[in-house]
This record gives C-alpha cells, sequence and structure tokens, in this order.
C-alpha cells in the first residue's frame, strides 16, 4: 500500500461479474500488476458469451474465442475467483472500499477436485440444465459447462438427493480425492479494494408474458437463446438442427423479432441492439448446417447499425436466402397434426396472410436482472429509469459513486465487442484512479536458477495419468508406462493417478530431482489448459518451462475410444511415443524481453484522442497529441447537443483545458507524422515540424469527417441544408414557427459503393426533431427513414418524437424521394407504403442526414504503420469481437471513427479502451517476449523477402544491410514464415523442423515397419 | 505443340504407380496437423462430448496451419501413411 496525501490507496480492484466484459477488465488490470477479485454468482465464469454458438458478423465460434480467455483468467496469478458469490455489502472511498462478499457453499473442495466427472457420472439425479436452456438434463453435481473455469464440480444443493434427504453420496463414494464436502456452509467475508467494476450482464425477456406467441404451449417455440444451443456442437443437438417436439429437421424456419423490446405495453420500451443482427446470424449457420432450411425473419426495423453489419445482412438475403419480411406476428398458433406452427401477419399490401413454419424462434432481447435495483443498492449506484446503471453521455463508464464503473449490459443493451471495450475502458480508469497503487498488492513467486541442461543426453520423465478412471477405463494406463521404460532416453516412467493434483506435483517434483530428468512428458488431458500448470511445476524444481510436453490421451484418446481397451491403449501408446520424439529434441528457450518507455503518442485531437490522452495522462505515463488541425476538437466541434441534451460544447472545451493544463500531456498542431521507426515499447517518432520523441504505445484516432452531399437539391438550394447545419441554427436560437422540416435519411450511407451505416444520423434527426416540436409545436417536422436505427436506450427518443407529433414516413433505396428546388416551394416526392401511392409535401426546409466517412488522413497513417482497411476505409481492428480497440500489430490501438462510424458515448468508451490497453503495456518497465517465437538463423538467410511477405504481424524486416532480420517481440510464433523459407533459416522454438519429422516418425512407426 | 513434341513430353512423364485395389480389411494410417488454437481445440471438444471416431488418426498441434512444412507432408507419405488431414 503506498500513502499520497491523507489518502491510502489500494492496488486491487473487485469486479462484480465474469461474463467477458468483466473477464476482459480482469486480464488487463492483473496484467499490469494490480490484484483483482472476482466476483461471479455461477459457478463458473463465462457469462452469456459462453453460451453462443458462432458470433456475428464474422460467424467465429463464440466458444473457441471465450474459452481461452476463461482458462487464463483462471490460472492467472493476480486472479482470484470467488464462484457462488455475491457482492452484500460495501463501504469506503475511492481509493479504499471494504467490500462484503457472501459466498454459498458449492460441497466440493476445489483445492482436491481435479476435475474428472467420476462423480458426475455416478449421480443419480437428473436436473433441467439452465446452460443448455431447458433443452436436456445435467445431474445434482454439475459443471456449468464443458469449458467452465474453475474446473471443478459444484453440488445444486436444492437437487441433491443427500442433501435434501440424507442419502445417496454417491458423489462421495466415487471421488478418489475425497473432494466431495457435504459439511460445506456459506461464507461471508471482506474484501478490501481500491476500484469496483460492475458487469454483471442482464437477464432475457421471459416470452411468456405474451401468450399469444405460444411459447412454453407450443414445442416447437424456442427462444433465440434456445437455438443458440441447438446451432451449438456442444449444445443438446450437437450442432444438427431438430426441433424439439420431435427432433424432425425442420425446413421453414422463422424469426419473430423484438420479442419483450420497443414495446412499452408488455415488454421493455428499449431496443436490445443485438436481436436484429443474432437473429441474422442464426438464419445464415441454420442455412449452413442444413442447406434445405428456408429461414424467414419478421421484423419491424433492420437495426444493423454495427461495422460491416449491412453487408451481412445483405449477404444472408443475397447468397443464402434468408426472406426479411418487415411486419409484425399477430399470433402463432400450432397445427396438432403436425406440430408445426401457423404464423399470421400483414402483408405489406395490408392483406392478412397466415404461413406455416417448422420451427419458430423469438428473438427476446435484454432486460437487467430480476435483482437489478438490489444490486444497485448494495453498490451504493443510482440506476436509471430502466433499472440499468445510470452513467452520462460523456462518462459512459462511470456510475453515481465515485470508484465505481460499470462494463457491459448493465450500462444498456451492447454487442460483445463494445462490452470488450468498456471492459478495457473501466480497467483503464481503474489504472488511473489507483496509479501510484500499482503492483502493492500483487505476489511475484522466487524460482531457483535454471539448470542448464544444454548438451546433456536427454533423460526423459513421462507420467502417465489415470484421471480417476477417466482415462484408466479405456487405457491400461500401467501397461502404457511400462512400454515407455524400454524407449531410448526414457529415463523413468510410471502412472499417477491424478497428475494434476497438488500430491501429483509434488510427486513430478521429487521425481525429477531423485531420476535428474531433464525433458518431462505428462500423458494426461489437454496442452490447452494443463500444460501451463506443469510447466510451472518443473519450473520449481528449475527446469526450463520449454523442457515439458504434455501428450493427450483423454480428450483425443480414452474419452472418443470408450469401450475399446486394447485400441486406446495402443494409440495411447502411439501417442507417448510421438511426444517422447519430440521431447528428445526439446530445447530450453530463453524468453527475451525489450524495454519499454513510459510515454504514448496520440494521433488525432478530436473527443477520441483527447480522451485516450487524458486517461493515460492521469496514469502517468508521457503523452504526445499530434493534431493536423490549428486546434483541438475534431468533429464533435460542430456538435451542440447530444441525444439526451449535454451540452457538446462545454464538454468538448472542458476536455481542450484539461488536455492544455495536463503536466504529462505535450500538443503537437498542425503537424503529421513524417517518420516513424521502432517497434512496440521503443517507437522513434520525427514529426513534420521537426520534433522527435520516443514512445512505447501508438493511439490512432485520426478521426472521420462528414459527408457533404451532392443529391436531393443541396448544392442547388439554401433550403436544403444538412443536419449538423439545422442544429447549428437551432443552438444560435431558431425560432421554428410553424414551418415544416422534412429530413431525408440515410444521405451517402448504406448504398454501394459505401453500404454502411454511419450510425449517428437517425439520433441527430430525432433530436432536432424533438428540439424544433419542443420550441415550437405548431412546426411540423416529417422524417423520411429507411430504418430508424434507435439501438438500445436510445429508442426512449423515438418513441418521444413519435408522441410529439413527429411523422415518420419510410422508403425504400429503389425508390427514393424526389426533391424539387425548381418552384417558389420546395417539392418533395415521396411513395407512402401505408397508402400505397406516391405523396407530396411541400417542406419550407429539407434537412439532409449525411454520413460520416473516414478521415482522408485514414490512408496515409495506414501506409505509416502496415494497418489495414475494411472496403469502406475505416481501420480494422485485431478481432473484431475480443480486441475492439487493438490492432494486429502490437502496440498500436485504434478509438472513434478511425475506427467505425459511432456516437459520442461510444467514441469515450473506445478512447477509454485505448487508453487502458495502453496503459497495460506502458506499465511494465519490460516487455518479455513469448518463448513460442519463431527464431531467425542470418547465417544460412538469403534474404529472398519470402517471409517478409508473408508475414501477418511484420516481424521479418529489412535491415541497415539490406539483408532481413527478424522482430521477435513482435512475433507471434504461428510460423508461416518456417514454412515458406527456402532455406529453412526460420525456426518455430518447440515446433522445429526436427521435432515435427520425430513426431512423424514416431507416428509411422509401425507402418513404416510393414511396408 | 507439335505431334512429335507431345509425344515427347509423354515419354518424359515418369510411370506412376497404379491404383491398388483396396484390401478388404485395410486399416489405413492417417495423420493430422492441427491447430493449436482451433482443429486441436475441437478434437479436444470432440472429447468432451464423447464422440466417437475412428481410432486410426492421429494428430500433431502446431501452432497454426501455416507452420505446414512441405517437408512434413512428403516425410509422412514417405514413411506410409495413407492420408494426411491438416486442419485450422
Amino acid at each position: 500500500m503506498t500513502k499520497k496525501g491523507n489518502n491510502t490507496k489500494r492496488g486491487s480492484v473487485l469486479i462484480a461479474g465474469g461474463g467477458i466484459g468483466g473477464m476482459q477488465a480482469a486480464l488487463d488490470l492483473a496484467d499490469s500488476g494490480f490484484k483483482v477479485h472476482m466476483i461471479q454468482k455461477d459457478p463458473s465464469i463465462g457469462g452469456t458469451m459462453s453460451m453462443l454458438d458462432k458470433t456475428f458478423p464474422t460467424g467465429d465460434c463464440s466458444m473457441c474465442m471465450i474459452s481461452p480467455k476463461m482458462v487464463e483468467v483462471g490460472r492467472h496469478p493476480n486472479i482470484v475467483l470467488h464462484t457462488l458469490s455475491e457482492v452484500t455489502g460495501v463501504e469506503g472511498e475511492p481509493g479504499d472500499f471494504t467490500v462484503t462478499v457472501h459466498e454459498q457453499p458449492r460441497y466440493v473442495d476445489a483445492e482436491k477436485c481435479t476435475g474428472c466427472g467420476a462423480c458426475e457420472k455416478k449421480c443419480p439425479k437428473l436436473v433441467v440444465s439452465e446452460f443448455e436452456q431447458g433443452l436436456s438434463k445435467r445431474k445434482a453435481i454439475y459443471s456449468l459447462l464443458p469449458q467452465a473455469v474453475p474446473n471443478t464440480r459444484v453440488i445444486d444443493p436444492v437437487n441433491c438427493l443427500y442433501l435434501q434427504r440424507g442419502r445417496c453420496k454417491a458423489c462421495e463414494k466415487f471421488c478418489d480425492t475425497g473432494a466431495i464436502n457435504f459439511d460445506d456452509t456459506a461464507k461471508d467475508y471482506q474484501l478490501q479494494v481500491g476500484a469496483i467494476i460492475l458487469s454483471p450482464g442482464a437477464d432475457r425477456y421471459d416470452p411468456k408474458i405474451r401468450p399469444e406467441l405460444g411459447f412454453g404451449r407450443w414445442p416447437n417455440v424456442v427462444t433465440s437463446l434456445q437455438f443458440e444451443r441447438i446451432l451449438s456442437a456442444s449444445g443438446p443437438f450437437a450442432g444438427e438442427i431438430k426441433r424439439p417436439s420431435d427432433e424432425r429437421h425442420p425446413r421453414k424456419v422463422a424469426w419473430i423479432q423484438c420479442v419483450g423490446s420497443r414495446d412499452p405495453h408488455n415488454a421493455n420500451p428499449w431496443c436490445s441492439s443485438v436481436c436484429c443482427m443474432y437473429a441474422t446470424k442464426q438464419a445464415v449457420i441454420a442455412k449452413e448446417h442444413d442447406g434445405s432450411i428456408q429461414p424467414t425473419v419478421f421484423y419491424m426495423e433492420m437495426r444493423a447499425f454495427g461495422k460491416d453489419f449491412d453487408k451481412y445482412v445483405d449477404r444472408a438475403k443475397d447468397q443464402y436466402g434468408v426472406v426479411y419480411r418487415r411486419t409484425m406476428i399477430s399470433d402463432v398458433k400450432e397445427d396438432p397434426d403436425t406440430g408445426s406452427l401457423i404464423l399470421r401477419f400483414a402483408a405489406e399490401d395490408g392483406t392478412l396472410i397466415e404461413e406455416i413454419f417448422d420451427l419458430v424462434v423469438l428473438s427476446i432481447g435484454f432486460q437487467p436482472h430480476a435483482d437489478a435495483a438490489e444490486f444497485a443498492r448494495t453498490f451504493g449506484i443510482e440506476p436509471n429509469q430502466h433499472g440499468f446503471a445510470q452513467t452520462s453521455a460523456f462518462g459512459p463508464v462511470e456510475t453515481t459513486r465515485p470508484g465505481v464503473y460499470v462494463t457491459g449490459i448493465y450500462q444498456g443493451p451492447k454487442d460483445i465487442p463494445e462490452t470488450v471495450a468498456q471492459g478495457s475502458a473501466v480497467a483503464g480508469r481503474s489504472m488511473a484512479l489507483l496509479g501510484e497503487a500499482r503492483g502493492t498488492e500483487i505476489t511475484v513467486q522466487e524460482l531457483p536458477d535454471e539448470k542448464d541442461v544444454a548438451g546433456e543426453e536427454p533423460r526423459i520423465g513421462v507420467f502417465v495419468c489415470h484421471c480417476g478412471i477417466n482415462i484408466s477405463q479405456t487405457v491400461d494406463v500401467k501397461g502404457v508406462a511400462e512400454e515407455m521404460r524400454a524407449v531410448p532416453n526414457v529415463a523413468y516412467s510410471d502412472d499417477l493417478m491424478y497428475a494434476c493434483a497438488p500430491d501429483g506435483q509434488e510427486k513430478i517434483k521429487e521425481l525429477i530431482n531423485e531420476h535428474k530428468l531433464n525433458r518431462v512428458i505428462v500423458a494426461s488431458c489437454t496442452p490447452r489448459t494443463h500444460a501451463p500448470l506443469f510447466q510451472d511445476t518443473i519450473r520449481e524444481v528449475g527446469l526450463n518451462k520449454y523442457l515439458f510436453e504434455l501428450a493427450d490421451i483423454r480428450e483425443q484418446c480414452s474419452w472418443c475410444h470408450m469401450g475399446q481397451k486394447e485400441i486406446a491403449t495402443k494409440k495411447a501408446t502411439e501417442i507417448v511415443k510421438m511426444n517422447v520424439a519430440k521431447a528428445r529434441y526439446l530445447q530450453p528457450v530463453e524468453t527475451d524481453s525489450v524495454p519499454v518507455t513510459p510515454a504514448a503518442m496520440i494521433i488525432g485531437g478530436g473527443v477520441a484522442g483527447m480522451t485516450s490522452a487524458i486517461a493515460l495522462a492521469d496514469q502517468g505515463f508521457d503523452i504526445h497529441l499530434v493534431e493536423k488541425d490549428d486546434h483541438l476538437g475534431g468533429l464533435a466541434g460542430n456538435v451542440y447537443r447530444t441525444l439526451d441534451g449535454s451540452d457538446v460544447q462545454a464538454f468538448v472545451k472542458e476536455k481542450i483545458a484539461a488536455v492544455d493544463n495536463h503536466p504529462k500531456i505535450s500538443v503537437h498542431l498542425e503537424t503529421e507524422v513524417a517518420t516513424t521507426g521502432g517497434f512496440v515499447g521503443g517507437f522513434k517518432t520525427t514529426l513534420a515540424n521537426g520534433d522527435k520523441f520516443d514512445h512505447g504505445a501508438i493511439v490512432v484516432a485520426s478521426g472521420g469527417v462528414e459527408y457533404e452531399p451532392e443529391e436531393y437539391g443541396y448544392k442547388d438550394s439554401d433550403r436544403v441544408i444538412t443536419q449538423r447545419e439545422l442544429e447549428k441554427q437551432i443552438a444560435e436560437g431558431l425560432d421554428p414557427g410553424q414551418k415544416h422540416y422534412l429530413m431525408i435519411q440515410c444521405v451517402g450511407s448504406r448504398e454501394e459503393p459505401l453500404n454502411y451505416c454511419s450510425r449517428v444520423c437517425c439520433q441527430d434527426a430525432i433530436k432536432n426533431a424533438i428540439a424544433i416540436k419542443e420550441k415550437s409545436p405548431s412546426a411540423q417536422v416529417t422524417i423520411l427513414y429507411r430504418d430508424i436505427r434507435t439501438y438500445g436506450l436510445r429508442e426512449d427518443y423515438y418513441q418521444k418524437a413519435r408522441e410529439i407529433g413527429v411523422l415518420f414516413v419510410r422508403f425504400e433505396p429503389e425508390n427514393k424521394p424526389q426533391v424539387d428546388t425548381g418552384g417558389d416551394r420546395l417539392q418533395v416526392t415521396a411513395f407512402d407504403y401505408v397508402l400505397n401511392q406516391n405523396i407530396r409535401l411541400h417542406p419550407d426546409v429539407v434537412v439532409l442526414s449525411t454520413g460520416l466517412r473516414p478521415h482522408p488522413l485514414t490512408e496515409k497513417v495506414g501506409k505509416q504503420y502496415k494497418l489495414t482497411r475494411n472496403p469502406d476505409g475505416f481501420f480494422l481492428e485485431a478481432h473484431v469481437k475480443l480486441r475492439p480497440v487493438d490492432f494486429p500489430s502490437e502496440g498500436l490501438y485504434v478509438a472513434g471513427l478511425a475506427h467505425a462510424p459511432k456516437n459520442l458515448d461510444e467514441t469515450i468508451s473506445q478512447a477509454l479502451a485505448a487508453a487502458g490497453r495502453a496503459g497495460v503495456l506502458l506499465s511494465h518497465d519490460r516487455l518479455s517476449v513469448s518463448g513460442i517465437i519463431s527464431k531467425h538463423n542470418r547465417d544460412i538467410c538469403m534474404s529472398c523477402l519470402a517471409c517478409f511477405r508473408v508475414c501477418p504481424f511484420g516481424s521479418p524486416f529489412i535491415d541497415e544491410d539490406g539483408k532481413v532480420s527478424h522482430n521477435e517481440v513482435i512475433c507471434t510464433g504461428c510460423g508461416i514464415c518456417a514454412g515458406i523459407c527456402p532455406a529453412k533459416a526460420f525456426q518455430v522454438n518447440n515446433f522445429t523442423d526436427q521435432q515435427i519429422h520425430a513426431m512423424v516418425d514416431a507416428a509411422t512407426e509401425d507402418v513404416f515397419e510393414k511396408a | 505443340m507439335t505431334v512429335q513434341a507431345q509425344a515427347a513430353v509423354a515419354e518424359e512423364i515418369p510411370s506412376i504407380e497404379p491404383l491398388r485395389e483396396i484390401p478388404t480389411d485395410w486399416d489405413p494410417s492417417i495423420l493430422a496437423f492441427a491447430c493449436h488454437y482451433c482443429a486441436f481445440a475441437a478434437a479436444d471438444l470432440a472429447g468432451v462430448m464423447r464422440l466417437s471416431y475412428a481410432h486410426n488418426v492421429k494428430i500433431i498441434r502446431m501452432p497454426c496451419t501455416g507452420k505446414l512444412d512441405h517437408s512434413y507432408v512428403l516425410r509422412a507419405f514417405e514413411r506410409g501413411v495413407d492420408g494426411l488431414f491438416v486442419a485450422g
């Protein structure tokens, strides 16, 4: 703990909620020297994302993305998981909170449990699975999901036969490690932390509240989350698309949108932000699983407002044949003979149609947890009118209580990347608050010096694990261990009941010393989760971490060849032999490190750049803010109010003053980056004005520009203005009188060649429409629109606009409104889909909602730093879901309009996120380089540049002598260079050609002998 | 190309072993190169879900399928594997 005046600040943070937002915050904080306590109500972390099959718009597998993060959180030495826990009280001040935690009993001792699952198999009690959304059963002792972290089973006391009726104890009988503890009790304890992050996620609307949709009554009406599980390869139908009533393959599948959303009467008034896109994704994935499926989506408005979303919906329509019908379903009835469902709806011309579907999916929306009010009280924060955490347009991650931050859906409905960005943002805010206490509460392990094994003959130790009965009931474990003793270089081989249990690890350490082992193989489960554990174990007795190999004979042998003992034993033997063959050539890997300059350069002095600058400077880093204009402020200089009426100009002035007065920020105006050198941790920059400086990180916040319209007579008439010009007039005191303002949406957006939604225009139109009507109720406002995209809690303002008499008239892109500026009066002709005929309007002013474009500087910056851009010219992030503010190149981060069009609050969240991510990097004195990297042998390299061309990360480079050198700091060890190098000058540590060839040879031992 | 040239080309093509009959008790040996992050993880998931598949597939873990080298492929076929599966 450190002292600052009278305030004691703690170097630890409590995170309430273990979904993807909380996990991101936890990893960012823990990686930068803070201790993290993660409180999770469920028995496992993972949250909503762990239930999803795939994610839009890339179709990436959700579990493949989140599972490595879960493992990382579970294993991180600076993260303490408190599962089955809730916070019951918070006292104290920012920097020093005392939090009371109530922890439910798990009845399974996490120290002893190895996660083998023998107990679960023997448990006689079947319970409806919450995780599978009621589509399948689990046991009373269970893990929430197969990839649960912690991987410790839990007893559900409500359903346990012993805890309810006093008899059974089957789990206890079959647990070999004695981990079952029926005497476990609830615990209450206190934690002292410096900051609190709320990431509890949200619940989903219960569609039984709308009985006309038939959920709970007709078995083939499922929720969208149930359909995720149906699609999931690890779900109840193993990814085969079946309907629940008869497990037949459905042909016609319908999605009904806005179930529980945008409906103040029976449901929630807000838009849930994600359903349009997930329904599109589900339709596409369903079609990919089974090409005969005919998907139809029934919707009100297509809210594909995110980056590359419109293109995805177009692809769903054009390539996958997904039918979109803009109509609401009045009711769903079952055909009792077939179990299929009859949907009734109005066609565009008003006629009533009935159509039969085999399966109906209800796109249910988000809502705060049932106990949200209590949750807010516990943490002493104010909820907003809908029960989400109250935040402001300029402080999107700050709750009403200082030192308590919020991320994810609890702040308002949003999708995964925005949640992850906010996760990094709250981590950054906590770092700024607790800056000086960084590193005070983490533990650093003392390790013995590494033994020098280079030049020693390999002495391989093989430990074959029973994993209770998981491996041993299928594989003759003792036989495998026995056979290994005869293999050359194997100095020791034996079996262990649980290699991963504390006693197993101790035994491995003793035997390494006793037999002078210098290579170790454990034959048990998957290296993806368990290798780091054993690597740490061998390191504790002085062996380099990379002298270890894990032979996967559980997931990839015993579990998939059950009941075939002879075959499985032979295969397990071969797998272990392959690893022995590799282990002979294992070499210690020295992990290098490079110094980090604790400074950052920020390109762009708009709201994103200024926000990042202040957030990073508050963490104590030196900041160089580079702006090509002669003043700071960027595009926000033309914005006066946010949708909720907050004063943007005052905010921008305040930010400029904060930047100007911050002792850690140097502002470089009217200049650009001239030359750049170095790499992550040590960039060297020279500006066009001659300024030179070193810095460890770069935030690219180069912004965007507004589209200047050519269409709708903008250039011909003063009475045709842009939304931004109207906003200025309103700010200057416009009196609309009885004038008629006609707004046209999507000007320069959502059409080829720039087929993307600019995201801000619908709200700008509604904001200005409300301002006009409030100033002068007798003024008239008509908005011609394609889809009103007031997503999330912004829907309130759409509702309000309609209530105060703003008229909305829809148009289609192939039948756009015509504006005639020739006469005395403006004339606008538009096709009205309700009246089914053209209408003629004579507004006084036509207001064009023009979209956003990337800043022209984007291209140049992209070339300077080798950053890729999407077809629309916006920068591409490292990963659209889980790395939303990182670039693929280490040390570079993106924020604001440079990434994609977005609202001011979203820009602020993202800028704080970029500062959080950069802060993680800059908080290290030195940056250690991963061990699994490609090593370059300059002596045999011919500098043919094959590697230079294929490396996605730019790590091979042309050095000053004109030959290729390799920057190991940014190498990820993918080995593409090694594969393509004709001279074999690249070898990846632990995956060398010699090692792989040895594995191939071992794998083919018996076929080769036969041949 | 002239007729003679075509004939010359035809002559130079090395003789390719004719396809052999598949013996009824054939147990092919299959080797898989799998990316640590996806295909190897998928093989793990198959096990977690207790999906059963043929025993004669052995997996070599790669840091990325980009690491695949032609020498691994040639070595495997030289050593008599019947099929290679590269997944990532």
